[in-house]
């Protein structure tokens, strides 16, 4: 076996421990090594394969990058001035992606606030599936340890989740002796050799049985379906019989879980989310029930807790002339770039290297070092890119996890010699203030 | 070394029996000294005509943590003013923050110190959501803060009682949680209710089981009272109790005192638990009752609670009350969720209305209390924020409780019923500012055992109000003159002048902690994080909340 050097693992002591920042189950079980000669880094205890992949991307050493204004390389102060004057010059800008921790959260609303943008994270579309049901109608949620402690009926909306989300069904404690009996429903799951296989192997653990369940129409008809076959108010014949079975067993459970994950809801998905509220609301009359949202990693859900908390309004929301406004439609990163709204963009991404839709528009990139490659190639435009630390890996921070309750710590595992967001944010803010108060002639 | 001098204001500071004396008072680094003669201060202002005090404690405020943020998500109309958003403020110091019933971290601080209060508590702190709590408290500008965690809802706990545990390991289990999520208290919410609304029970008396561990709300609360006592933990047991809401509920909060057998606590928001089911309504006042009790039990003390009409969100920990209340929601919407095994949450916006029977009876109750208790040191001023009501209604609060003749006219307007038939009507007595002092900084400070906060007495931190005497009081409560938090002026007529980080009060308890195996153990079969993430260090406590000051209360000599 090569020589690994553990960077941290679970179970030793708290200053050993490590939570994966590269889903939003945020698991603190597993391990980080080094392996000598391998490029990146290693997961341990755990066969998660988007861990793995994250992991990998990562070198066990300080990362030799430096950051670049117009494509050419530069030290962080100039950077950080010339995103200052970018900023400085825009008429509305956009912070968007928002891949960042906390600390970085709580950095960016500052700078944001003052200067009058736009926040929308990169998942924001996903995100706000739930949040405009949330705010229409409310919602009835639960959490991975209540779900692991009792529920013996777990129906995933729109199939499986763990091709996105690895270790979701070990977290649900299926298998487990806490619940004897579990019946899991994947409703609508794709008819493909995966989908078999991952049935035929929850199938086989102790205590679990499981059933694959068609949909009925689209996936907006099959949950209208569904919540008008539980209230009883469904015309004679309109809902098949798996459907009408599953909202016998929903009836009959103790505790039924409804997850859904945000990221897979087509257009609209916020009508889906809301049939899945209103099915819970009926539920809970005469038994329990909750849904479990999937969704908000990469630091999107993080960015909407603290924006919420601070001003009072979450993402899709800027400090504009008219005051502080949210406009959950109009403010998607995807349609302000496309419409030419906004004349200057701010993207974090320091979990990964999402991109955004276009950059054809004067930039700043905070991101991860891998990120420097696809953006220096020729630009005509303005443009910095500073790498940043990714909270988990080089620094420390807190993230949320997806059912929006436990906030979790991060841990450093490799020392990257990288700023955090949150640090060129308020080296950003501090400089835009010196702009303002001694402008360039 | 920084200097303040107040000088020509008059006094009031009932911690050192001072009532509206003339005296300056002098402030260095922070501290409350003694004025020497003739020495110049770099801040010397003229305060006469101005009444001091020091600055206000909330001991019961929803101010941050995981059910506050979802009730500002629901609740964006209270974001905006009407169809248009709400402006910009004009004060440079201030970063866009709105909301009045559910404010942003940001706007909860300014609106608090404006006011002339300069400490607040969260009373619900979850102990899976303890992170996220202090990261909240701690975008709270200006304010010291600090949070009671809940407890008597997890299983864990309810597993112990239930398999007749050792009382020491229930204790231990007690400490260890207060000092893993960095509390300055224990609360209880609907002792047990919680955890069996989880097994779809629907209601639970005082003397009635758990649906699961058999378990009464008995048994919870008095565990729970017992083992703060033994550790010392300066303030008591903090109560919700059980079948908020419910009329004839005066019968469990009489059961709950009963159950403390003595013990100390403090049985917040009262007004919602003193109901009768006397009248045509079958809902009426037990005012009496309750103050009654309360003035025959030494050992409680009790926060009100009081209702406002208007727009507001009730987030309270209750789950199992909350969702019964839930169909009367208005706007049509709430939240609730089931959390960790731990506890739950419920989210319902609520309008109080002049013309609700129901409605104008709680406001009657709560100012009933209010009156009705003689002691002044067992009662702290709280409209349960924002529950009853935002806090920013507290000077409107303070002109109902000081001036008869303006609490009538209000009665007044009220359901007719109500007007013509509250007790309120006939109770003439009018709380003094002295009372008031009490009830809003000293009283909160000596029952949370806070010696150097709620007093202006040497030594003390300099956080003081001036208010300019007046006598309409609501004015004279609404913007002081002056506003300082450890000595550094932070409000002025009003307006914000300065934006220091607040401290974190937390308590420290001591225990054995051999009883961290049987932690490990249930973390690891139950839990859904590893136990090694449950506590949070000081270093962590401290990038939480912005880098503030950690304020650690001294427990006292633990009582076995």
């Amino acid at each position: 076996m090569s020589e690994l050097t553990v960077m941290a693992q679970a179970s030793a002591n708290a200053g050993a421990c490590w939570t994966c920042p590269f889903c939003p189950l945020l698991c603190d079980r597993f391990g980080v090594a080094a392996e000598a000669g391998a490029a990146g880094l290693h997961l341990t205890g755990s066969s998660c394969r988007r861990a793995a992949e994250a992991l990998a991307r990562f070198k066990p050493g300080p990362s030799p990058s430096t950051p670049l204004v117009n494509g050419q390389t530069t030290d962080l102060d100039t950077a950080v001035a010339a995103a200052a004057r970018l900023l400085q010059g825009s008429r509305q800008p956009l912070f968007a992606g928002l891949g960042t921790d906390v600390a970085g959260a709580r950095a960016l609303h500052a700078l944001a606030t003052d200067i009058g943008a736009i926040s929308d994270a990169a998942h924001g579309a996903a995100l706000m599936h739930g949040l405009r049901a949330l705010q229409d109608r409310g919602a009835f949620t639960t959490t991975l340890a209540e779900v692991r402690t009792r529920a013996d009926l777990i129906v995933c909306i729109g199939g499986s989740p763990s091709a996105s989300l690895p270790e979701f069904f070990r977290r649900c404690g299926l298998g487990e002796a806490t619940v004897a009996a579990r019946h899991v429903v994947l409703l609508g799951s794709p008819a493909d050799g995966n989908a078999a296989d991952e049935h035929d192997a929850l199938a086989r653990l102790p205590g679990i049985t499981v059933e694959a369940v068609a949909l009925q129409g689209d996936l907006f008809d099959t949950v209208a379906l569904l919540a008008a076959s539980i209230a009883g108010t469904a015309p004679p014949g309109a809902v098949n019989e798996p459907l009408r079975k599953l909202a016998g067993r929903l009836h009959t459970a103790h505790y039924g879980v409804l997850t859904w994950e945000a990221a897979r809801l087509p257009a609209q998905g916020a009508l889906i989310v809301e049939a899945l509220n209103r099915i819970v609301g009926t539920l809970n009359r005469r038994t329990r029930a909750a849904t479990l949202p999937l969704g908000g990693g990469d630091g999107a859900a993080t960015a909407n807790q603290v924006h919420a908390w601070l001003s009072g309004l979450p993402l899709r929301t800027r400090a504009g002339p008219a005051g502080l406004e949210h406009e959950p439609l109009r403010f998607d990163t995807d349609r302000l770039l496309a419409d030419r709204a906004v004349d200057t963009l701010l993207w974090v991404s320091s979990f990964g290297a999402a991109r955004p839709l276009t950059l054809d528009l004067p930039h700043i990139v905070l991101g991860p070092v891998a990120m420097a490659g696809q953006l220096a190639s020729g630009t005509h435009l303005p443009s910095v890119f500073i790498p940043v630390s990714t909270p988990g890996i080089g620094s420390a921070g807190h993230l949320f996890r997806t059912d929006g309750v436990v906030l979790m710590p991060l841990h450093k595992v490799i020392d990257d010699g990288l700023p955090t967001v949150a640090d060129v944010a308020r080296q950003l803010r501090l400089a835009l203030t010196a702009l303002r108060v001694n402008p360039p002639q | 070394m920084t200097t303040v001098l107040l000088h020509g204001g008059r006094v009031i500071d009932p911690t050192n029996g001072v009532d509206g004396d003339q005296r300056d008072i002098a402030v260095r680094d922070g501290r409350i000294v003694a004025p020497t003669p003739g020495e110049p201060a770099d801040l010397d202002i003229d305060v006469s005509g101005c009444i001091l005090m020091a600055g206000g404690i909330d001991m019961h405020t929803h101010i941050g943590g995981g059910k506050v943020n979802l009730a500002r998500l629901l609740m964006p109309e209270d974001h905006r003013a009407g169809a248009n958003p709400h402006a910009l403020p004009a004060n440079l110091l201030e970063l866009a923050s709105c909301g009045t019933c559910t404010p942003g971290t940001l706007a909860t601080g300014y609106r608090y110190a404006e006011m002339g209060y300069t400490t607040a508590f969260e009373p619900a702190m979850v102990a899976s959501n303890a992170r996220h709590t202090h990261m909240e408290m701690g975008d709270v500008p200006i304010l010291d803060h600090g949070a009671y965690v809940m407890l008597g809802n997890d299983e864990l706990f309810l597993a112990m009682l239930a398999r007749g545990a050792d009382f020491q390991q229930i204790r231990d289990y007690t400490a260890w949680t207060m000092r893993a999520t960095k509390a300055m208290g224990v609360k209880v919410v609907n002792p047990a209710g919680i955890s069996a609304f989880k097994f779809n029970q629907r209601q639970l008396d005082v003397d009635e089981g758990h649906a699961h561990w058999q378990v009464t709300p008995r048994q919870v609360l008095h565990t729970l009272a017992r083992a703060l006592r033994e550790l010392g933990v300066p303030h008591p047991l903090h109560i919700h109790g059980s079948n908020l809401g419910v009329a004839g509920n005066i019968e469990s909060t009489l059961a709950t005192i009963a159950a403390l057998e003595g013990l100390p606590a403090h049985l917040t928001h009262v007004q919602f638990h003193a109901y009768g089911r006397e009248g045509p309504k079958k809902f009426s006042s037990a005012a009496v009752p309750l103050a009654e009790a309360v003035n025959t039990h030494p050992n409680i003390s009790i926060d009100i609670g009081q209702i406002m009409f208007g727009q507001t969100v009730t987030a309270s920990g209750d789950t199992m009350r909350q969702f019964a209340n839930a169909d009367l929601a208005s706007p049509r919407k709430w939240i609730g969720a089931d959390i960790e095994c731990d506890a739950g949450c419920g989210i319902v916006p609520f309008r109080y209305r002049e013309q609700s029977y129901v409605n104008a009876l709680q406001w009657a109750i709560g100012l009933e209390i209010f009156l009705l208790v003689r002691d002044p040191w067992r009662v702290v001023l709280t409209t349960d924020h924002p529950n009853g009501g935002p806090f920013t209604s507290y000077p409107h609060l303070i002109r109902l409780l000081m001036d008869r003749e303006f609490r009538n006219e209000q009665l007044a307007r009220l359901h007719p019923e109500v007007a013509a038939q509250a007790a309120l009507r006939g109770i003439t007595r009018e709380l003094t500012l002295f009372e008031i002092a009490i009830m809003t900084r000293a009283a909160p400070a000596r029952l949370l055992g806070l010696h150097d906060r709620g007093h202006l007495g040497v030594g003390a931190a300099a956080d003081i109000a001036v208010y300019r005497e007046q006598p309409d009081r609501e004015a004279m409560f609404s913007v002081p003159d002056c506003v300082f938090k450890d000595g550094t002026l932070v409000a002025r007529a009003g307006r914000i002048t300065a934006l220091p980080v607040g401290g974190t009060h937390f308590v420290e308890p001591d225990y054995d902690t051999a009883g961290e195996t049987t932690l490990r153990t249930h973390f690891a079969s139950h839990g859904s994080v590893n136990f090694d993430h449950a506590a949070i260090s000081h270093d962590e406590l401290c990038s939480c909340c912005n880098g503030g000051r950690l304020l650690p209360a001294v427990c006292f000599q633990g009582e076995t």
